[in-house]
């Protein structure tokens, strides 16, 4: 059997701790041999266009990667799937594809039917081109019970949450708009994301947004729940959790 | 900065086949390059004085156009080669006139005088645009008119129920409104000589259109009760009356001014008309809507028949014999009729020749003509073989309304160089001064459908063929709406809806990637606020890899400002990255026994 590994990436471990620790246990518990990173793919530096950078970033994680001998890397990152994708050492699914094949745990299945909110479904443009992630999205939901509802520009021809292509840090304003256009797109109030940094665009564009673990781990989302703390915008908060992620995983793979 | 292959080779392709730059095909079929799709989707939007606006950017008769351009647009129109069902353009632009126009809307601005001066043969389209475009330059511009009224064939040749003549009359108040003067009722060679305006003025442009009727030399055309078109719409236009038209008459012609000759004969007291030409109904050259109006007036159509004899008793006409047209050109193209065995007689009274206009000569002789009285001239400027005389309109060639007005404003464009002693060519796209075939090619929007055109309402064609009054209604505030929205806005922006970065930074993207190659720059924020999703390519014609662009130059960048983005606000990203490696935050765990 080949030996699987799981990154969670960046943004998902600065947002959401609990969420790493439970998805890292799932996954333990139907590959008993799972290995656990967390590391960036240097991904930021490719859209600068530090081509040294990168490669020495990228190698960094593929040393690792190495060292725990994995064969198949399980990625909850969008941009992950995309760096990661062409390596020839090594197979590369993303969490979101692999859910349907591994089933949800049964205690999650169907907690949220009397769940009162309809949920608009943003998908990640970064895999507009990969319809077994979208697939695999929909299926965890319908497992759920959540209702949902597409917005226009989805699937393959998603729209951007304005995050991508590293513009926020120096053209906030633009980056604004694109946020706020797309949560013009969403047909409901409460939206799904499956990436954390997509989450933040829709907060900051003034949307309600859950990353789909908050919905598969967390407590069922009704028309009265808050979305989530934008712990992202809080370079404090985002490092503190990604800090409390690292431990979550050692302890979760190695018991 | 030097620039990687990548970079260099998608800049060049975006720049050369980017169909941002290219015009609708409405646009760039009409001479003048109206913004028809511009002014049809504000009418659409529910702007309708926004639309009058942006009509009045290229003409100074919407109304009168709006009624009878012969809208070579809305053949070219997606929505005719498609389904034969074009946006009705013309009509839209008469109801944005109709409803928003206003002299107080008008875009009066002018230089300042130049002390030149320029006269102007003739007040139909051709000299009238000529001499708006001159007096904005600041030219002082007199018209000498040898009618009465003015307008030219617009007066005198379209009939009035299909162009009321105060709307004319109005529309012409622009010109004086700019400054232009007007003499009415003077005829150069006889009031004044022709050397008086080479003489007396800077310029001269020659635009008196073709007046005079032609007549096909046919065996027993000498019988009384013969006429041609020319002379008989002019009378009709002025008197509202005919000396020559009997109670039958019939048209000889396949145009839109035989449609005219036919349609006006039953308000001149007619009681039969029929109408006769050489090419089969189908291939008749009259607009559609035109035959369908004589239709409906009933004028009998006799298509595909050569007239080979006029029949007349004591030297009055009283019929035609006619004889059936196998083909009206030959293998090689030319003109060069072959006929049947069938003949055909029809009786009339009266017989009109629609057969073409001549040009009858206002220079005395000083400026050369060739085939119908046409002056002779260079085509790209207007200018004749003598000093400052150039030529416009009919008499330059034009056979619509519309291409007289562009050939006025080429003459005159051409006549404000020579005052100002420019070169007449340098600089000049001459393609784009009349109309040509866009290189837009673009699939049809998805989902469309076919819909039905809709028209303005049309007075019963029993009534209207005895009123000289107005036939057609134009179009409903709620037709227009639908008719406009009908549009498929055949222009290639289709990136700029999907990116705001593109829209913030570009007119389109082959606009940006042009400058580009011409200065060697790009502004480091624009490489940078490509948020790299590619819902640009998604929806771009050409599918350009734009992401991949700014990933390429980004490269440039970075390597040309020692392995760092150019711009301060990605330190953040440095600070993030080292943090993100450090071990504090990554760990690796192999698990498993």
């Amino acid at each position: 059997m080949s030996r699987k590994g799981f990154m969670p990436g960046c943004s998902l471990p600065s947002y959401s701790p609990i969420g790493i620790e439970k998805t890292v246990k799932y996954l333990k518990s139907h590959y008993p041999e799972l290995s656990g990173i967390q590391k960036c793919c240097g991904k930021p530096t490719k859209a600068l266009g530090q081509v040294d950078k990168f490669e020495e970033r990228f190698g960094s994680l593929l040393a690792d990667i190495k060292a725990c001998e994995v064969d198949e890397m399980i990625v909850a990152c969008q941009s992950c799937m995309n760096v990661l994708k062409d390596s020839e050492e090594f197979k590369t699914t993303s969490l979101w594809a692999l859910m349907p094949k591994l089933g949800l745990p049964k205690e999650v299945i169907g907690k949220a039917k009397n769940s009162d909110v309809v949920f608009s479904i943003h998908d990640s443009c970064s895999v507009r081109g990969m319809s077994d992630i979208h697939d695999g999205i929909r299926w965890i939901l319908n497992e759920l019970g959540y209702k949902t509802m597409e917005p226009e520009k989805t699937r393959e021809t998603t729209r951007c949450c304005g995050f991508g292509g590293m513009i926020v840090p120096v053209n906030q304003e633009l980056a604004e708009k694109v946020m706020k256009r797309r949560v013009s797109d969403f047909p409901t109030e409460h939206v799904v994301t499956y990436c954390a940094a997509c989450r933040q665009s829709i907060t900051l564009g003034d949307g309600k947004a859950w990353h789909i673990l908050d919905l598969i781990w967390g407590d069922v989302v009704m028309k009265g729940s808050e979305p989530p703390e934008d712990t992202l915008s809080s370079p404090v908060k985002a490092w503190v959790n990604r800090y409390k992620s690292k431990g979550a995983i050692k302890k979760a793979i190695n018991g | 900065m030097k620039h990687n292959d990548v970079v260099n080779s998608i800049a060049k392709d975006i720049a050369e086949n980017c169909q941002g730059a290219y015009d609708a095909y409405c646009q760039s079929t009409c001479p003048m390059h109206t913004d028809a799709i511009g002014y049809v989707n504000l009418i659409g939007e529910g702007k309708g004085e926004e639309a009058l606006l942006k009509i009045r950017e290229k003409l100074f008769l919407p109304g009168t156009l709006g009624r009878i351009c012969a809208h070579p647009c809305e053949s070219e129109c997606k929505r005719n080669t498609e389904y034969k069902q074009p946006i009705s353009i013309a009509m839209l632009k008469r109801y944005a006139t109709d409803k928003f126009d206003d002299p107080k809307l008008w875009d009066l601005t002018k230089k300042t005088s130049t002390g030149k001066k320029v006269a102007i043969i003739g007040a139909g389209p051709a000299g009238a645009q000529a001499s708006i475009e001159l007096a904005r330059e600041g030219h002082k511009v007199t018209i000498f008119e040898k009618l009465n009224v003015v307008g030219g064939m617009m007066h005198v040749g379209i009939p009035e129920y299909r162009l009321p003549r105060n709307i004319i009359n109005h529309e012409y108040t622009y010109l004086e409104k700019l400054g232009v003067e007007i003499k009415l009722g003077v005829e150069i060679g006889k009031d004044i000589k022709f050397n008086e305006l080479t003489d007396g003025y800077d310029a001269v442009i020659v635009a008196n259109g073709a007046h005079k009727g032609n007549k096909i030399p046919t065996k027993g055309d000498d019988a009384t009760g013969i006429t041609t078109a020319a002379e008989y719409l002019r009378e009709i236009a002025l008197t509202h009356n005919s000396e020559i038209a009997g109670k039958s008459v019939l048209v000889i012609g396949g145009g839109d001014v035989a449609m005219d000759c036919a349609r006006s004969s039953f308000r001149v007291g007619a009681s039969t008309v029929n109408l006769v030409s050489l090419e089969k109904e189908k291939d008749l050259p009259a607009s559609h809507h035109e035959q369908v109006g004589a239709k409906e007036e009933d004028v009998i159509f006799n298509c595909g028949y050569g007239t080979t004899e006029i029949i007349s008793e004591d030297g009055k006409v009283t019929g035609v014999k006619l004889v059936e047209c196998e083909r009206i050109f030959d293998d090689s193209g030319n003109f060069n009729p072959s006929y049947t065995e069938k003949t055909l007689e029809i009786s009339c009274d009266t017989i009109v020749f629609a057969t073409g206009q001549i040009v009858e000569d206002a220079t005395e002789g000083i400026v050369k003509q060739g085939r119908g009285g046409r002056y002779e001239k260079n085509n790209d400027t207007m200018e004749t073989s003598v000093k400052n005389v150039f030529v416009a309109g009919d008499v330059a060639g034009s056979n619509t309304v519309i291409e007289a007005m562009a050939l006025g404003r080429k003459a005159g464009l051409s006549v404000d160089r020579y005052l100002k002693g420019e070169s007449l060519i340098e600089g000049r796209d001459f393609v784009k001064e009349g109309s040509f075939k866009t290189k837009l090619d673009l699939p049809l929007p998805e989902g469309h459908k076919d819909e039905l055109r809709l028209e303005g309402e049309m007075l019963d064609g029993k009534i209207r063929k005895v009123t000289f009054k107005e036939c057609d209604a134009g179009l409903t505030d709620d037709n227009a709406l639908k008719e406009a929205q009908r549009c498929f806005k055949c222009e290639c922006k289709k990136c700029l809806p999907e990116c705001i970065m593109l829209t913030e930074y570009s007119e389109y993207p082959g606009d940006l990637f042009a400058k580009f190659l011409e200065t060697g720059n790009f502004d480091p924020l624009v490489a940078y606020s490509c948020n790299m999703c590619n819902q640009c390519t998604l929806v771009c014609p050409e599918e350009f890899d734009f992401a991949k662009f700014f990933g390429a130059i980004r490269k440039d960048m970075v390597k040309a400002n020692s392995g760092n983005s150019p711009l301060k606000g990605h330190n953040a990203i440095n600070i993030h990255q080292k943090l993100g490696f450090s071990k504090l935050f990554t760990t690796k765990n192999k698990g498993g026994k």
